[in-house]
């Protein structure tokens, strides 16, 4: 067993194998139940297990009586596409984090309520009597109780205050630990005494309430990730290497490295960035580059991993092993955008860690106070300050807010790949638009064709469309849509990338690239200098007969996405490197006042900064390529599609889905976003306001102030969360 | 009150059970997958039949 397949596959304790995969395609619980119930009826299956929400599924076999290779074809047949997980290992700790912080809570909140017992009964023993040694009792039992809880489940806390203070920086586990810290020591000492108060129910609640805060926001803050996970699973898991001296084996894909020959089959995903070897290749380029239209690709160059196959198989030499591919940059750039802090949320920890000193100073001045007025309840009082006053709601309203925002838009196809975006999202008032691919349907449709021969138009299109029905490139269904007539074709050939050869009616007709016709009608079409690679040539040993140009109409969406754009009150340009006659098209049919056809990079440039200094902010959506620095002029950047170009491009995100609605989404989830922190903060302030000279006056009792504070973040939390999961 | 010599001690044994428990369903993903379990119920196709167990065990 490799060591790469090892994450997936392994030996279980009973003689039985078991395998995890993600099933790609299931998104319902029927699916779920499918593989279920066929997976498990394959003799030697005896355990599958499917999560519905990770799509991940796990199957424990008999080796004895099945392979893997018969459930993984199993679940193909149903449907799926069984992919290994990526990063086993990462997802694995990522577990064991999780439920670590169960434990925590579990621990603590049942604990909590235990000891909240034995607080009653000294509370109501503290006004009507009580006997001294059941006193005690329950103080040494909540005691007892309390140190797993402080040190177990409050261990974050502490250990988080440890290194803030080993930085020499005043963070929200400050203050924290010190009240915990205190209110343990405080009960200790008066345990020790046998009288007066214990605080170590406070204690307890105030682990459980912050726990779950934490917890609350890790999820949320998780969502994205997995997002970018999701991208990661479109490459194959395993690759066919060819070997030296002939034949070939299969490798899983972490094992390729630079230089190894690769075949990439008809329809598979190229697995990693590689030079083709030999002959023409026809890829479909769309997930990394944005470009709808397939494109031919010769002898050494190069194809992105991630791209497909659409023609015929092919070998390709790798450049470098998987974890430098494309892909892999894309998910490197969603993670870093998720371990980075935005600027906001940066300005709101300062605002925090002053919060914090102040609020020490705060407690030392209302100790002193009640040390003059009462001695007895200085120490109350002053716990009171230190809890309540949690900095936390403060430290937080940010941070959860835009993890959730970030949450809802990888939900919708857009990733944000810098943590900063969302705010500059949200402030945006124009949108320039770069791809023409974004409005049109990018399903091909028969343009005008022009008829060279004397043939009638009906038979040249029918000859066209029999030819195309064998040939599986997109460009061959706007043929197989425009005429229904066929007539037999016979020896038909296809030369990936270059066109299709057949005979009809004993005459040998080719279609495709002018350079692959002209090979059989002869040099120099009717009109024409330079070779024409807009169109599709039809022709015969006779000569030309017809060209075809294929356009792409309109999406029926794009009129209601640009009217959304437009409700928001975002002005649209169009700002494309297409054809004027095109762009003004589009431009018309979707109410855009503002077009620009023919624009090279410079002019794009040119066109953002002066709408900018017409004081606008400017979105730009491009498709990531050779527009770097006009995506990085723009206020914020999107980009279409995504892809090895966009890793080196100043993208801010990017937009999977390449629709023109989904702008319109990532505008109204930035603002939501926005709106939210806003909220959060004032809320966190008001509330501060609120307590802080309450709890002073010492009106507040430690348990309250710990439930007040971990209830104010815990607000905040949930309204984040309930951001992320509400509906666009 | 003397009972409460008998019943505290009890009450912190519930409670060592109940943490256990819990600590114990963590540890074997009860609380990993909170979505399909939930529809298991409607599931009309009858529930894979627990395969024979094999002798090798």
């Amino acid at each position: 067993m490799n060591q790469a397949a090892a994450h997936l596959h392994w030996q279980s304790g009973a003689g039985l194998e078991q395998s995890e995969f993600f099933a790609e395609g299931m998104h319902c619980a029927n699916c779920a139940r499918s593989i279920r119930t066929r997976v498990g009826a394959l003799p030697g299956v005896q355990k599958v297990d499917v999560n519905l929400t990770t799509t991940r599924v796990s199957v424990a076999w008999d080796p004895l009586v099945q392979r893997l290779g018969a459930v993984l074809e199993e679940i193909q047949r149903l449907g799926f596409k069984p992919v290994p997980l990526s990063g086993a290992a990462a997802e694995a700790a990522r577990r064991s984090e999780r439920r670590g912080m169960q434990k925590r809570i579990g621990l603590a909140g049942l604990v909590a309520m235990q000891m909240s017992m034995y607080t009653v009964g000294l509370y109501a023993g503290a006004l009507s009597g009580i006997d001294p040694w059941i006193a005690q009792l329950l103080r040494v039992t909540s005691m007892l109780l309390a140190v797993p809880v402080l040190f177990y489940s409050g261990s974050p806390f502490l250990r988080g205050a440890w290194h803030d203070l080993r930085r020499r920086s005043l963070g929200m586990d400050v203050p924290v630990a010190a009240a915990l810290l205190l209110a343990f020591a405080a009960s200790v000492i008066n345990t020790w005494r046998g009288q007066g108060q214990v605080y170590f129910d406070s204690v307890a609640m105030f682990v459980f309430f912050l726990l779950l805060g934490r917890y609350v926001e890790m999820n949320v803050r998780r969502g994205s990730l997995d997002a970018g996970e999701a991208l990661a699973r479109s490459l194959p898991a395993r690759v066919t290497r060819l070997l030296a001296h002939g034949g070939n084996e299969k490798v899983a894909l972490e094992q390729v490295q630079a230089g190894d020959r690769l075949l990439v089959a008809r329809g598979a995903v190229v697995p990693v960035d590689g030079v083709l070897a030999e002959g023409f290749a026809l890829v479909d380029e769309s997930l990394i580059t944005g470009e709808s239209l397939p494109v031919t690709r010769g002898a050494g160059a190069t194809l992105p991993g991630g791209a497909i196959n659409l023609g015929a198989p092919c070998t390709l030499v790798a450049r470098h092993g998987a974890r430098e591919s494309t892909l892999a940059n894309m998910v490197a750039l969603i993670e870093r955008s998720q371990s980075e802090r935005p600027p906001q949320a940066l300005a709101a920890d300062r605002a925090a860690s002053h919060f914090v000193l102040w609020i020490v100073i705060l407690a030392a001045v209302v100790t002193c106070a009640w040390l003059i007025v009462d001695p007895a309840r200085a120490f109350e009082a002053t716990l009171a300050v230190l809890v309540v006053t949690c900095p936390c709601a403060l430290s937080l309203a940010t941070p959860v807010a835009l993890a959730a925002a970030t949450t809802r838009l990888a939900r919708q196809g857009v990733l944000i790949t810098r943590a900063s975006a969302l705010e500059r999202l949200a402030a945006i008032d124009t949108v320039v638009l770069d791809k023409t691919g974004t409005l049109t349907e990018q399903r091909m449709q028969l343009g005008a064709a022009e008829y060279l021969g004397n043939a009638a138009p009906e038979q040249l299109l029918a000859i066209a469309a029999s030819l195309e029905q064998h040939s599986t490139h997109p460009l061959a269904t706007a043929f197989t849509c425009a005429s229904s007539a066929r007539v037999p074709v016979e020896r038909v050939s296809e030369l990936s990338g270059q066109g299709l050869e057949g005979e009809i009616a004993g005459t040998r007709w080719r279609i495709g690239r002018q350079d692959y016709v002209a090979q059989l009608a002869g040099a120099g079409p009717p009109g024409a200098a330079a070779p024409d690679d807009e169109r599709v040539w039809l022709g015969s040993g006779a000569g030309y007969a017809a060209a075809f140009e294929i356009i792409d109409s309109l999406r029926p969406e794009a009129a209601a996405g640009a009217q959304r754009l437009r409700l928001l009150g975002l002005d649209l340009i169009i700002a494309s490197g297409d054809r004027q006659a095109t762009v003004q098209g589009i431009a018309r049919a979707l109410g855009i006042a503002e077009a620009h056809g023919r624009l090279d990079p410079q002019a794009k440039l040119a066109l953002i900064r002066t709408v900018q200094q017409r004081g606008h902010k400017v979105l730009m959506v491009g498709d990531g390529i050779n527009d770097g620095p006009v995506l990085a002029a723009a206020d914020v950047s999107g980009a279409m599609g995504s892809g090895a170009a966009i890793a080196h491009a100043a993208a801010d995100m990017l937009l999977m889905n390449e629709s023109l609605g989904t702008v319109g989404t990532a505008v109204e989830v930035a603002r939501g976003a926005a709106r939210l922190v806003a909220a959060n903060l004032r809320w966190a302030l008001i509330y501060n306001l609120c307590a802080v000279p309450l709890a002073a006056l010492g009106l507040v009792p430690p348990w309250l102030a710990a439930v007040g504070m971990s209830a104010s973040s815990l607000y905040v939390v949930w309204r984040a969360h309930r951001f992320a999961r509400s509906p666009v | 009150m003397s009972i409460s010599l008998l019943l505290i001690p009890l009450a912190l044994v519930l409670l060592a059970a109940a943490v256990g428990a819990f600590f114990w369903a963590v540890d074997n993903d009860q609380f990993e997958d909170l979505d399909t379990v939930g529809t298991a119920a409607l599931d009309l196709d009858p529930p894979v039949a627990e395969p024979p167990q094999a002798d090798s065990d």
